[in-house]
């Protein structure tokens, strides 16, 4: 079942196309990573999502409802621009928004407490928001968005602002709630923490979409097959082939960049028949590149400013 | 009732009411009542006057004796209020005993000295010194005694009997009875006291509505400043959460009106009889405690009248919230409506006075100023209910549902706004962007 269906939507403000008809959708159970560079349209789609900027065209529909009042208790979203009320209690505060979602104040005291267990901070629960460390309140505002359980997760730029140590709590709480079915959506400029988290990905550049698909599909098709290999002998094999775009040889070790639809295998065995090979590995693009290309030649001569 | 919109209610009416700020704000009223009536009755017995020192040269001979007398009155100590003492000339250069009359005042041995000129009767001029001059009621009485006396012997001159002359300007006095006419009939109500009580009403009505619509101003501009908007609204529709923040706030003003309330009723049935008991017979100060008078219908106006004043201006004041980023912008936004609020209560004062005008009834029936200009009327002709107020509630009402739908529209855009503070054209266009 398709929980996010978004098609052709577009927003504009003033003379800035922010958004600029993009399109996908999403299913059940995955982890989807909004990626591109600053200043993309990552936020503004996902505003328009959770509508709160309405769009100039297209349409979205969440959980199969096309307007959002219905799904709102089964969304949980983490806005970029995030705060809570200075002079509020944590617990006060967690339970507030878990009335926000239509949840039994019960299951929200159970729920509360065992999330503020989980992110180490229950000693805090009666403190006031204001006490807190930055870190501290960007992780109760996190579980803030979690506590009804909800079937889609909408987090924009989860990481952001995070040290190492919560980034990580952060991403493992993600997983396991990956396990449980939710559906996450998240937007982020860290390519590392996409690469490692989602299942599928939509790059956008400048309100576009450029690249979309699972992590998988999308770094095959990116066509750019590097192949590494440890070797001992000739490497007459390298003249032959004809999987071969270029290579990059440095006597026993030498990257072997593929032509598309190569077939990595036909090379083993062609180097096998001249050289003894100790490592032969197929090395994927990383997200990384793929941003950096597929970003990089879109900003084909322009400067790019961050 | 949506669940959500009420936790929005519990939520601003509970972070707010616990708050230092409101607990003193709402004491504060009452609090000013014990202390201005407790301070009169410290100061009444604390600063007890002491009895008064003149020296008198009357050079007329004709006054000394009868002034004594008229002045003979004691304080409540038992001790006299004045002692007069009579200074004859006999062959001393008048300049010789006045320096010497100064030197004694100097010296704080005696208060003053009176100076009355032989053609006293003629030149009606009599001469106060003393080392303090402010002591203006004092002044008036021996001003009067003086008066008297001549008055006496002008009439005698004149060959009439002053007793008796006097005894048919006592008896001759004539007072007037004010009856108010109404549909049950004629009602006993004196014209001072229900000024007294419109003028106070409101004045409490004029400060609650500008408070709390400033409190829902700076309630809007802390979601928005401290990005809390994003969140919320990620739950319910914008509207929802603005109208349960008047809500929330409105029950705060409600609070604090029923703690006013209890203590103005309180002390309207009680008043009296503790002042009295304190041993206050000072008449002035339990003629202002009498008249503490509050009729049922006069206060069911007021909240309702809060309530739409209120609801209306807030409105308002939540639009600035959602157009600023900053309490700073938002203190200069709100100045027209401040003036707005203030125009209002400034005509309350001309229409109390003459509440049956023409003036008066299309002033108190436009929304702007109906909550304080319409209660004026309500107030000052109770028990009889004037013509328009059920008119300009019903008036209030639909400009209000009207207002709102156009404050939703300018507040869901400008909440979600950061940076810069858009002009007031561009707010307008937000009306029809959404």
């Amino acid at each position: 079942m398709k929980i996010l269906t978004v098609e052709n939507i577009s927003k504009s403000f003033g003379d800035f196309k922010a958004v600029d008809g993009v399109s996908f959708s999403i299913d059940e159970g995955t982890v989807f990573g909004l990626i591109g560079p600053n200043g993309a349209g990552k936020t503004t789609t996902l505003r328009m999502i959770m509508n709160i900027i309405i769009p100039d065209s297209g349409s979205v529909s969440l959980l199969g409802n096309s307007h959002l009042d219905k799904a709102t208790n089964q969304i949980g979203y983490l806005p970029e621009e995030r705060g809570m009320y200075k002079k509020m209690g944590v617990g006060e505060l967690l339970l507030f928004m878990t009335k926000l979602k239509s949840m039994n104040k019960k299951e929200a005291e159970k729920q509360i407490d065992y999330w503020l267990e989980r992110i180490d901070l229950m000693d805090w629960k009666k403190k006031k928001i204001e006490e807190l460390s930055k870190g501290m309140q960007q992780k109760i505002q996190f579980i803030g968005t979690i506590l009804h359980n909800p079937k889609l997760l909408i987090l924009d730029e989860p990481f952001g602002g995070l040290d190492p140590i919560n980034t990580n709590l952060i991403k493992d709480i993600m997983l396991e709630l990956k396990e449980n079915g939710t559906t996450i959506i998240f937007s982020t400029h860290i390519m590392e923490s996409a690469e490692k988290l989602c299942d599928e990905i939509l790059l956008i550049n400048k309100g576009r979409d450029i690249v979309s698909g699972r992590l998988s599909e999308v770094k095959s098709n990116f066509g750019k097959n590097n192949v590494l290999i440890e070797y001992d002998g000739n490497d007459g094999f390298l003249k032959r082939s004809d999987q071969i775009i270029k290579y990059d040889n440095y006597g026993r070790y030498v990257e072997v960049q593929l032509k598309k639809d190569a077939d990595p295998q036909k090379l083993l065995q062609e180097a096998m028949a001249d050289v003894r090979i100790s490592k032969f590995e197929i090395k994927e693009p990383s997200l990384n590149d793929i941003f950096i290309e597929a970003v990089g030649s879109e900003n084909n001569g322009e400067s790019n400013h961050e | 009732m949506n669940k959500k919109v009420l936790a929005v209610i519990t939520r601003e009416y509970v972070t707010r009411v616990r708050t230092k700020g409101f607990i003193i704000g709402t004491l504060i009223i009452p609090l000013m009542f014990v202390l201005i009536f407790g301070g009169v009755f410290i100061f009444s017995v604390l600063f007890q006057p002491s009895t008064k020192d003149y020296h008198v040269i009357d050079q007329s001979g004709l006054i000394y004796d009868d002034f004594v007398l008229m002045l003979s009155d004691t304080l409540d100590s038992g001790e006299p209020e004045f002692r007069f003492t009579k200074v004859d000339l006999e062959d001393q250069n008048l300049d010789t005993v006045i320096s010497n009359l100064q030197s004694l005042i100097n010296g704080k041995e005696i208060d003053g000295y009176l100076l009355i000129p032989e053609d006293i009767v003629e030149s009606r001029k009599v001469k106060y010194a003393a080392r303090s001059v402010s002591n203006w009621d004092e002044q008036k009485e021996i001003g009067r005694s003086i008066s008297r006396i001549v008055t006496n012997y002008r009439l005698a001159k004149k060959g009439f009997p002053p007793d008796s002359i006097r005894k048919e300007f006592r008896q001759g006095r004539v007072e007037l009875i004010s009856r108010q006419v109404t549909e049950e009939g004629e009602l006993e109500k004196s014209g001072a006291s229900s000024f007294v009580l419109t003028y106070i009403l409101a004045y409490v009505l004029f400060l609650m509505v500008m408070l709390y619509g400033q409190t829902v101003m700076r309630s809007v501009i802390e979601e928005k400043s401290q990005r809390i908007t994003e969140t919320i609204v990620s739950s319910m529709k914008p509207i929802e959460l603005l109208v349960g923040k008047l809500i929330g706030i409105s029950f705060l003003g409600l609070t604090q009106l029923i703690v006013i309330g209890l203590f103005v009723l309180g002390s309207s049935v009680y008043g009296v009889a503790i002042f009295t008991g304190f041993g206050v017979t000072t008449p002035d100060l339990l003629d202002v405690v009498n008249q503490i008078n509050f009729s049922a219908s006069v206060f069911a106006f007021f909240i309702i009248f809060f309530l739409m004043g209120y609801i209306f201006y807030a409105g308002l004041y939540a639009v600035i919230g959602a157009i600023v980023n900053t309490e700073d912008e938002g203190q200069h936004l709100q100045f027209p409506i401040i003036i707005l609020i203030i125009f209002g209560f400034f005509m309350m004062f001309s229409v109390a006075q003459n509440p049956e005008t023409s003036m008066a009834y299309w002033i108190s029936l436009i929304p702007l100023f109906s909550p304080i200009v319409m209660f004026a009327r309500i107030a000052v002709c109770d028990p009889v209910i004037p013509d328009g107020a059920y008119l300009s509630i019903v008036i209030m009402i639909v400009s209000t549902v009207l207002l709102l739908k156009i404050i939703a529209k300018i507040y869901r855009v400008g909440i979600l706004m950061y940076g810069k503070k858009p002009s007031l054209k561009e707010a307008l266009k937000w009306i029809r962007y959404s």
